[in-house]
């Protein structure tokens, strides 16, 4: 492509001599925008619904939870910080799959990327902000429940350091797998503009692969054979997540807990996976835009 | 009925790449029934279908279906030109059910009887053919109607599948009685004892009736109405 010299606001008249904002303004901008449009803020009323039900949804059982241990004082919470992702690994899924395509096919869709690029904002930085703002969203979505629990436990008058260690192992995790998410269904999306099958296709990597992992997992345990469940993990980021956080001792149990050399091939898939979807998505986005 | 409106949903279902998702479901379900009971024993495979088959895979082939055969249309506003033809717009409908209901049969409730029989077979087998393929019907006649009447289709049915039935369904045995999947289990529970039975049969022979009617008949009706709104 030849270098670029104009962009979209030089139409010939007077030039504008004062100071401009750079690209990591115009970032941070998109990655506020993005964020704020993957939970329906600044668009439809409609279209706040979903993001917010399904944050209601996720969010609601860490408030009973609190007010179980509350009521009746418990000295610790029934349910651990890294297993309450686990347990409400559904509802981020479907947040994730129904958000994604919001963030990465209507531009594509629309070809309002076009207008996006015409801009100083190279292709690969407007590919890396939209995930950020998916993962930050992700994250949002992921830490208010764990917050809320977090609040409880220690207005109830559980022990700081213990809430506050298992609290910091479910971050450390979920920061892990919030990438690893936002990559997979971002990739999805940039590549099936049609939102129902970008959906789908989500859900199919993020509900059923995890399905079959765990199924496969339980009769691996079943028939005596822990090293093909263990390998089986390998195949979802939620079995990622939880398989590290039974090895990391985060109060998750699965059938088949890797350990050893495990551990490290688990990380190193779950570091892999989050790489080279963003990796993809920025060469797709880098795609778009030469067209 | 229209014959070349069913033609030209089953094109716009088998082609392209929404085809080989279409494909993939019921392919990596028998799949994995055929390693575990070759790798196990018969037995062990059998959970796969009460636990992932019946319950994730059926309604996601439906989900597919029945959002291929009208949703692309409603999204690039093409329809338009299929509702301008002089054609009873209950007949739009149900041609367009009648596909996606044979692709739900087809591509999940037939691959469901096929991991049975692999997975020990008996009268389960059958029990649970059955059982998906009232549920697949119902199923596919259902989400026709929530493609008709909203743009969110996938998410809306997906919410349904997963939250409502899935999750809700596990926690509060009431669900039973509001349950697509559970509609279906009670009437192959006649052909089976080894099924779980929710609600009772009547109910469940009724509510199906209702529902793919009605999906059918609401599907029409919406259609009849129907205006192009842009994205929100």
């Amino acid at each position: 492509m030849a270098e670029r010299t104009g962009v979209i606001h030089d139409l010939g008249y007077r030039r504008y001599d004062g100071p401009r904002d750079g690209t990591a303004t115009i970032a941070r901008t998109l990655y506020v925008t993005g964020l704020r449009h993957a939970f329906g803020l600044g668009r439809s009323g409609k279209s706040k619904i979903l993001p917010f039900l399904l944050l209601g949804l996720c969010t609601l059982p860490a408030a009973i939870v609190v007010g179980v241990v509350t009521l009746i004082s418990l000295d610790e919470l029934p349910i651990g910080y890294a297993s309450y992702t686990t347990q409400t690994q559904l509802l981020v899924s479907l947040f994730a799959a129904a958000q994604a395509p919001v963030l990465f096919s209507r531009d594509l869709r629309h070809r309002s990327i076009v207008l996006y690029l015409a801009r100083p904002l190279p292709a690969p930085v407007f590919a890396l902000t939209r995930w950020l703002s998916l993962t930050s969203a992700l994250l949002v979505f992921t830490l208010l429940p764990q917050l809320v629990l977090y609040v409880g436990a220690l207005l109830a008058g559980l022990d700081v350091s213990d809430q506050t260690t298992a609290l910091l192992k479910a971050v450390a995790l979920l920061l892990l797998t919030t990438t690893v998410v936002a990559g997979i269904t971002g990739l999805i999306s940039s590549v099936s503009l049609r939102r129902g099958f970008a959906i789908v296709g989500s859900i199919v990597a993020l509900v059923v692969v995890p399905g079959v992992v765990t199924a496969v997992q339980a009769i691996a345990q079943a028939e005596g054979a822990d090293d093909v469940g263990v390998a089986a993990g390998l195949a979802s980021p939620w079995s990622l997540h939880s398989g590290l956080a039974d090895a990391w001792d985060a109060g998750v149990t699965v059938f088949t807990p890797p350990s050893g050399g495990w551990v490290v091939a688990y990380l190193a898939v779950a570091v892999l996976v989050a790489a080279v979807t963003t990796a993809a998505l920025v060469r797709r986005l880098m795609k778009v835009a030469s067209r | 009925m229209n014959a070349t409106i069913v033609r030209l949903a089953a094109q716009a279902l088998l082609g392209r790449r929404r085809f080989w998702l279409l494909l993939a479901l019921p392919v990596l379900l028998v799949a994995l029934t055929v390693l575990i009971a070759v790798l196990t024993d018969r037995e062990a495979a059998w959970p796969l279908l009460p636990g992932l088959g019946y319950p994730i895979v059926l309604p996601l082939v439906a989900v597919l279906a029945a959002s291929s055969v009208l949703g692309p249309e409603v999204d690039d506003g093409s329809i338009v030109y299929l509702l301008s033809k002089p054609i009873s717009r209950h007949g739009v409908a149900l041609s367009k059910w009648v596909v996606a209901w044979a692709a739900t049969l087809v591509a999940g409730a037939l691959p469901l009887f096929v991991s049975a029989l692999i997975a020990g077979g008996g009268d389960r087998a059958p029990a649970i053919g059955l059982a998906a393929a009232v549920a697949g019907t119902t199923y596919s006649a259902l989400f026709l109607a929530v493609s008709a009447l909203t743009r969110h289709a996938v998410i809306v049915s997906l919410l349904f599948v997963l939250i409502w039935e899935g999750l809700l369904g596990n926690l509060l045995s009431g669900v039973a009685w509001l349950s697509v999947a559970q509609w279906g289990l009670r009437i192959g529970y006649e052909v089976s004892a080894a099924l779980p039975d929710p609600t009772n049969l009547v109910w469940a022979v009724l509510a199906s009736v209702v529902v793919t009617v009605g999906g059918v008949w609401l599907a029409g009706d919406r259609l009849r109405s129907f205006s192009l709104r842009g994205e929100d």
